[in-house]
């Protein structure tokens, strides 16, 4: 014990560092729920071509609303852009789509289901289009008048993606704290803040060590089945903290104590509302069903029963109405536990230090187009 | 406290802070409202921006952040004081002018109405017309280069060999030659066999194969049974089915995926919607053979009723709940049963295959079970 006190007390050589600073936010929870339920309506009346404006109203919010050192960021991008991207993706996908039609015909000519493999390559195009949607986003985020900015190949990383993907394939999982950790070197390497380069200081091993009874667990979570939402939030936790204490840009790094049990509440909500709005859909079609029952005077089995389908026709309808109603319900809940409670949940752990190193620095790097964010909404692979 | 001098008007507690979208630079600065608003900080040129020029960026509450179309387009002004941001406010007449308004949602609702209602117009009526007329113009090498990837996959699922009894082979043959010349059929690379396997059924690929499997063989109880299902087959072949079926199927799951935004088709939405359509343009193709059936077998003098008992004594009686009847691909058994024996008629024409022929035919496959 006394070997711990073999320094001089008040000769303290090193100066004490400058606090953290934190990352807050502030974003009015109802604002945002009732942001996403009008969303949600106008995607239905839309047929989803309202998707575009709504991400844009989300992120805008979510930007808007977390202020590092006191600044709040802000989100550049608009709907417009995302719906552009769109159709020019899918301008790009189709004599895609065609080409792996005709390829995979000589292939089956060949040998009978050789050609699944090519769906491999869809796979490979997803990780594209998932490192471009992230550099449009990317170059959209500004904080204190300054934009982040991406450089790197979306198809070097897709390479490396695919590589590492095998590799956990065959592991069986185990590698994938090394997948993730050199892809998101590559991304946070080719990541930059005005003439700020990022890096990723995380390494597999550290993610490796925090997670690895989990991956011994995993196979109890399909046998008791309740126990799946747990592990999944431990594991997403655990993960989001080794990512967020990875992470650098220039001279800043950041640090999160986010806890291992932070997600089980959100998880346990969202599976409660599942649970309740598929209730709640079940007792609306049995009492439609009745209604109808009464109001026609056919019984239950003429309605379902045999013969001309015409007599189906207002069920069917009463059933399309009901799905589509329970779908935006979810969808609801998803944008508001999933996205905005995550958000705010992971964000009020985060430190930032040494932010002083981004006082003044200089703007650069040019916006990039929304084509990936076409891509990744076309191969339907787009995150947030 | 009392005795806080106040000679000087009280600088805004909060601070006003301007990025000028060059630098970081967090820069405190004093606005001064002229007929435009300066922007200066103390020991730098005053930078200034026209009132009709300042939009608003977006910001969190409490804090005003303004942007202006002729300054670099990351230049920012927050501020925070809430008196002093009225102040700004009120002079800048085109402060929301680029926001998306009520206008600008309508505007978005409508075109979307609109390209969902073209897209859906084009699933219904383009898209068949578009097939029917295409399909009998896609070149015969093509037909049969994707009939051959198809026979590839069907004889790696069906048995890698075709039934070749030689006695057994003649009957078919014979068979098949007589269904092919009452219909017309003049395509010489037409191709029929039996693939041994225990499955009861039968049917027509791209470029001109048609297969029976040894399951229905075994099921029939007399060759204008079989004859009436090669007949539906050959409908199939005749009508360009195969070809229809695909450029339709492409289309649709296309368009559909389109309009909710997923050209991969995995969602539900996306896969019901397909479904209904799909199996609407499927049952009057597989109608439209029935019929081609029905003119064969008159042609030839026999009944179309056996090939319909057969597929019932398959499949039983099939009508379920409305939905599955909107869902299915082919008419229901019973219907086409009762079709069928509508168009009974006492059989006029020689029969098909002797009846020596016919114990042959059902032992192509050898005598062996599969």
């Amino acid at each position: 014990m006394n070997d711990m006190q073999w320094t001089p007390i008040g000769s303290e050589p090193i100066p004490p560092p400058l606090p953290p600073t934190r990352v807050d936010f502030s974003g009015n929870r109802s604002g945002f729920r009732n942001m996403v339920t009008k969303g949600a309506l106008l995607e239905l009346v839309t047929f989803g071509f309202y998707r575009f404006w709504l991400i844009t109203d989300i992120r805008r919010h979510l930007w808007s609303n977390t202020a590092i050192d006191g600044d709040a960021a802000e989100y550049t991008g608009r709907g417009k852009e995302l719906l552009v991207g769109f159709l020019f993706a899918l301008a790009i996908l189709v004599p895609i789509y065609l080409a792996y039609f005709l390829i995979g015909i000589e292939f089956e000519r060949w040998q009978g289901f050789a050609s699944t493999p090519l769906f491999i390559s869809f796979y490979a195009f997803g990780q594209f289009a998932i490192f471009r949607a992230r550099r449009y986003r990317l170059t959209r985020t500004v904080w204190r008048g300054v934009r982040f900015w991406m450089d790197g190949s979306g198809w070097a990383y897709s390479f490396r993606a695919m590589a590492w993907g095998l590799l956990v394939f065959l592991t069986l999982g185990l590698a994938l704290p090394w997948r993730e950790a050199s892809l998101e070197r590559y991304k946070m390497r080719h990541t930059h803040y005005g003439d700020l380069r990022g890096d990723f200081e995380g390494n597999g091993w550290t993610f490796f060590k925090r997670g690895w009874w989990l991956w011994l667990l995993s196979p109890i979570a399909l046998i008791i089945f309740p126990l799946a939402p747990f592990f999944y939030a431990e594991f997403k936790a655990r993960e989001w903290r080794w990512w967020l204490d990875g992470i650098r840009i220039g001279g800043v790094s950041l640090s999160s104590e986010l806890p291992h049990n932070a997600f089980y509440g959100l998880y346990w909500k969202v599976i409660g509302w599942w649970v309740l709005l598929s209730m709640i859909f079940g007792a609306y079609l049995g009492g439609a069903t009745a209604l109808v029952v009464q109001l026609s005077g056919l019984s239950a089995e003429q309605l379902f029963g045999p013969g001309d389908p015409t007599k189906s026709i207002p069920m069917l309808v009463i059933m399309v109405i009901g799905y589509f109603a329970l779908a935006l319900a979810l969808n609801i809940v998803m944008r508001v536990y999933l996205q905005r409670d995550l958000w705010a949940k992971v964000l009020e752990t985060v430190e930032v230090h040494d932010i002083a190193a981004a006082a003044d620095v200089r703007g650069s790097g040019e916006l990039a187009s929304a084509l990936g964010e076409g891509f990744a909404d076309g191969l339907d692979v787009a995150g947030f | 406290m009392s005795d806080v001098s106040t000679e000087a008007p009280a600088p805004s507690v909060k601070p006003t802070v301007f990025f000028d979208g060059v630098s970081s630079r967090r820069r405190q600065v004093t606005l001064a409202l002229g007929d435009a608003l300066e922007i200066s900080e103390e020991g730098g040129a005053p930078v200034r921006w026209a009132y009709a020029d300042i939009r608003r960026a977006d910001s969190p509450a409490g804090v005003i952040r303004l942007a202006c179309t002729t300054a670099p387009s990351l230049a920012r002004l927050e501020i925070r004081d809430a008196a002093l941001a009225a102040d700004v406010t009120a002079r800048c007449t085109r402060l929301d002018e680029h926001q998306t308004s009520r206008r600008g949602i309508a505007k978005i609702v409508g075109w979307s109405v609109a390209a969902a209602v073209s897209i859906v117009c084009v699933v219904l009526f383009g898209v068949p017309l578009a097939a029917d007329r295409l399909a009998p113009l896609v070149p015969k090498a093509i037909e049969r280069r994707i009939g051959d990837a198809s026979e590839v996959q069907v004889k790696t699922i069906f048995g890698r060999n075709v039934c070749e009894d030689p006695a057994g082979k003649a009957a078919f043959t014979k068979l098949v030659n007589r269904l092919r010349d009452a219909a017309g059929l003049d395509d010489d690379s037409m191709t029929a066999g039996v693939l041994p396997t225990s499955v009861p059924n039968a049917f027509a690929l791209p470029g001109g194969k048609v297969y029976v499997l040894k399951g229905l063989l075994d099921k029939a109880e007399n060759p204008d049974e079989i004859a009436g299902i090669l007949a539906h087959e050959l409908g199939h072949l005749k009508h360009y089915d195969n070809m229809r079926g695909l450029i339709y199927n492409g289309g649709t799951s296309f368009l559909i995926g389109l309009l909710f935004g997923d050209v991969t088709g995995s969602s539900a939405v996306i896969f019901a919607s397909r479904s209904v359509v799909e199996a609407s343009y499927s049952r009057e193709a597989e109608t439209a053979a029935d019929t081609f059936a029905i003119e064969i077998m008159h042609k030839l003098g026999r009944s179309p009723k056996p090939a319909a008992e057969l597929m019932f004594r398959i499949t039983g009686k099939e009508g379920g709940s409305g939905l599955t009847n909107i869902l299915a691909s082919h008419p229901l058994t019973e219907d086409r049963l009762a079709r069928m024996t509508r168009e009974d008629r006492p059989a006029n024409g020689p029969p098909l295959l002797t009846d020596k022929e016919w114990r042959a035919l059902k032992l192509i496959c050898g005598s062996g079970k599969v």
